[in-house]
């Protein structure tokens, strides 16, 4: 009985774990290359969810359907935000829209135009309002300054501005899109069936969510280890003064991977949003920030899959201490799996400082 | 000329202020939460005041105080749902606009807080909006409550249960870590021990939980016919979705604050049918003057569908009461019959006088006990049926027969 209620929570945990690691893999990624921390992380993940949600409910499309538009969003997101506010901070040699090319302008604009499709189409479900078009000015306003004052060389800013940027990118996206769908959580019902082990049941949606996260990750680590664009953005982890020596385009890596980690995260949120389907609100990040930063850490920063690995162990803690604490008579198990976790936490940082892939 | 300008506009003003306190003799003031977290009950709770102030002067022609008709006039400030904002706003209210009562901001905690302002100036203190049984285990003298007490929450559930299907033994509490929930969940386990059940099961999970997997196939273990938990919209929404999910198919679920919100049906679609909340009041209960005077009781206030009307008149707006807003107008109407009973405008003797008070309206009853806490009103369960919220228990309020045992996910 014991046994089998054990199993059942550590497959479930398997398969949470595995969306978990794909909703830490963006944060990790762009940790890894820049050296940001992404705090408005649960933000985007909120993106991914709420572009699921609109494609299911207002298109009928489902969401595995909505990984690749999520994916493409984020992406053009990512260009937009980087180029917007994090160039600045992380690259010593300027900013601005002057200095963008087509790509990626057209990666940036793609991204926003295909967002305010999706709020178009949306809108007919969801009531637009006025304040959506003052955040659309206030963009372009900001993109005048952006031309005029930018551009300019300037030293890289202290670690403290990029925490507070990503911080504040959240706050904005948080309440965008709190004005067009209200604070209201909402959810939907995707029933395509369920697969029963015998020991536990699992809906297809979940499984979808957790085959779509390892295949997600899988391509990841090919496209890092067999490509040459993969291979050029490893360099700039390794080493990015030896880097820009050997040829490579610094910046156009530092873009490339905020906006490749802000894709996967934006896309995570519809992962989860399978696994999960209610609750879809504007807040609905905040947890997901704080157990993305334990994962990212637990199994090693600087390395998407070690982020992905991680995420696998910390689901099947999470969901496995459950059984162990629930026998233990006066203890209130829910509570105590978050408590275990951060104590397996410390535990490894103790052990492995660099966490449980070791980065460098 | 700009001088002059001013000039017309600070009279203007001072006019404009005056007008309306010129003719209204009683004034409820009222920290309502008009944004911020509890935005929408407070929405509905001030469109709840404005419409019962509406019938009280119009329709009955105000309030008879030492042989004088007085009218009710309200002061309403938005406390954004911030402890700090209660407490300050309640001391302008008292101390500078000179208020004759006062109305708590909705929820447990922010009553809470303002009580405390309340009892250091001795004015009463109307409790509309917050249910938690500790507000009134701290010895107030002056908060008086209207909406029910969470303890009471499930009482008319399990009995529903008792009678439909006496074989129904095993009861799973599974709850969020919350003070509102607690004392609903402590108050259901001693009902339930009362009326001969088994508590199978009772944990909780944290708040702004994310999964309840593991918490859900323990209680999938447990074996339980009657699963009552919850504690807000969004974790009562997972907990229903993730019930499905696991195949857990009790005889009855029932989710506090999340089934009795029209969103909940919206966002879960055909998984909720069957699921069951305890309410207030709903829309279509069926208290009426002749049912009252059947109990030899006092009935004051409009009708059901009057007071729908005067709702929309007093939002502006096409959208129904809820049972914040009815709650926040029984707690006017209890303040007029204590008025007129005190037959002053002291707050000790109108204090006095809501003790001795009990009477019902469209909100249904309405009695406290010597602490203030609300033992008059009971508590209707309603049910998702085919899309709709039918009320099924207790059998005078029904809309609709319980559907019982529930259907499968």
């Amino acid at each position: 009985m014991l046994l089998e209620q054990l199993s059942g929570n550590l497959l479930q945990g398997l398969v949470l774990g595995a969306v978990y690691g794909m909703a830490t893999m963006g944060l990790s990624l762009i940790f890894g290359v820049l050296q940001v921390v992404n705090v408005g992380h649960g933000a985007f993940i909120m993106v991914g969810s709420f572009t699921a949600l609109m494609m299911f409910q207002g298109m009928g499309i489902p969401p595995v359907f909505a990984i690749p538009v999520a994916m493409l969003i984020g992406m053009g997101l990512g260009m937009l935000f980087y180029y917007g506010a994090m160039k600045p901070l992380v690259s010593p040699s300027g900013s601005g829209i002057r200095k963008m090319s087509p790509k990626v302008l057209g990666m940036a604009g793609g991204g926003f135009v295909g967002m305010l499709i999706l709020m178009w189409i949306g809108s007919g479900l969801f009531k637009l309002n006025v304040a959506i078009y003052i955040f659309v000015g206030i963009i372009f306003i900001y993109g005048f300054f952006l031309y005029i004052y930018g551009g300019r060389r300037q030293d890289k800013a202290p670690e403290l501005a990029t925490l507070l940027v990503t911080f504040s990118l959240g706050v904005i996206l948080e309440e965008v899109v709190k004005q067009i769908f209200t604070s209201e959580s909402r959810g939907y019902n995707w029933d395509i069936g369920k697969l029963d082990v015998g020991i536990t049941v699992f809906p297809y949606p979940k499984l979808l969510a957790a085959f779509g996260s390892m295949m997600i990750a899988i391509l990841l680590y090919l496209w890092f280890k067999k490509t040459r664009a993969g291979m050029a953005m490893r360099s700039v982890v390794e080493d990015d003064v030896g880097a820009r020596v050997c040829g490579v385009d610094v910046d156009w890596q530092y873009a490339l991977s905020f906006s490749l980690g802000i894709g996967l995260t934006v896309t995570s949120g519809v992962l989860l949003t399978m696994f999960i389907p209610v609750g879809i609100n504007p807040y609905m990040g905040g947890p997901y920030t704080l157990k993305a930063f334990v994962i990212a850490v637990l199994g090693g920063l600087a390395s998407p899959y070690a982020a992905f690995f991680g995420g696998v162990v910390f689901g099947l803690l999470e969901n496995g201490s459950y059984t162990l604490f629930a026998n233990i008579p006066g203890v209130e198990p829910f509570a105590m799996t978050r408590f275990f976790s951060f104590v397996m936490l410390l535990v490894i940082l103790l052990i492995r400082p660099t966490g449980l892939l070791r980065a460098k | 000329m700009r001088r002059r300008f001013t000039v017309l506009m600070s009279v203007l003003m001072v006019v404009g202020l005056a007008v309306p306190s010129a003719f209204a003799d009683i004034v409820i003031g009222h920290p309502a939460t008009l944004s911020g977290s509890q935005a929408k009950a407070g929405e509905q709770a001030v469109g709840g005041v404005k419409a019962a102030i509406d019938w009280v002067n119009n329709t009955r022609g105000g309030v008879m105080v030492g042989g004088k008709k007085m009218m009710l006039d309200y002061k309403v400030y938005d406390c954004e749902s911030k402890k700090e904002s209660v407490t300050s706003l309640l001391e302008r209210l008292v101390t500078t606009d000179k208020v004759n009562f006062l109305f708590a901001p909705y929820s447990s905690g922010l009553t809470l807080a303002g009580a405390t302002v309340a009892e250091k100036y001795g004015v009463v203190y109307m409790d509309h909006g917050g249910a938690s049984d500790n507000i009134f285990k701290q010895g107030f003298e002056y908060a008086v409550q209207t909406i029910g007490p969470g303890s009471k929450y499930h009482a008319g559930t399990l009995e529903m249960v008792k009678k439909i299907d006496p074989s129904a033994k095993k009861v799973a509490l599974a709850y969020e870590d919350s003070e509102f929930a607690r004392s609903v969940m402590d108050g259901a386990e001693i009902r339930a021990k009362e009326l001969g059940f088994d508590v199978v099961f009772k944990r909780t999970y944290p708040a702004k939980v994310t999964d309840l997997t593991p918490l859900l196939s323990d209680l999938k273990a447990s074996g339980a016919e009657i699963v009552i938990g919850g504690g807000h919209f969004q974790d009562g929404q997972l907990m229903n979705k993730q019930m499905a999910d696991l195949d857990i198919n009790p005889k009855l679920l029932s989710l506090i604050a999340a089934a009795t919100l029209p969103a909940f049906g919206e966002a879960l679609g055909e998984l909720a049918e069957g699921v069951m909340g305890p309410s207030h009041w709903e829309y279509g209960v069926t208290f009426s003057a002749e049912g009252a005077k059947k109990l030899g009781k006092t009935w004051i206030g409009p009708s059901q569908d009057e007071y729908v009307a005067l709702f929309k008149k007093a939002v502006e707006k096409d959208m129904l009461p809820d049972y914040h807003a009815a709650e926040a107008s029984a707690a006017v109407l209890a303040l007029v019959l204590a008025v007129e009973k005190a037959d002053s405008l002291d707050n000790d003797a109108v204090r006095k006088a809501l003790g001795d008070l009990t009477f019902m309206s469209f909100y249904g009853g309405w009695d406290v006990d010597d602490t203030g806490l609300q033992v008059g009103h009971s508590m209707v369960d309603v049910q998702w049926q085919g899309g709709k919220r039918m009320i099924i228990w207790p059998e005078a309020a029904q809309t609709g027969a319980p559907a019982y045992p529930k259907r499968k996910f």
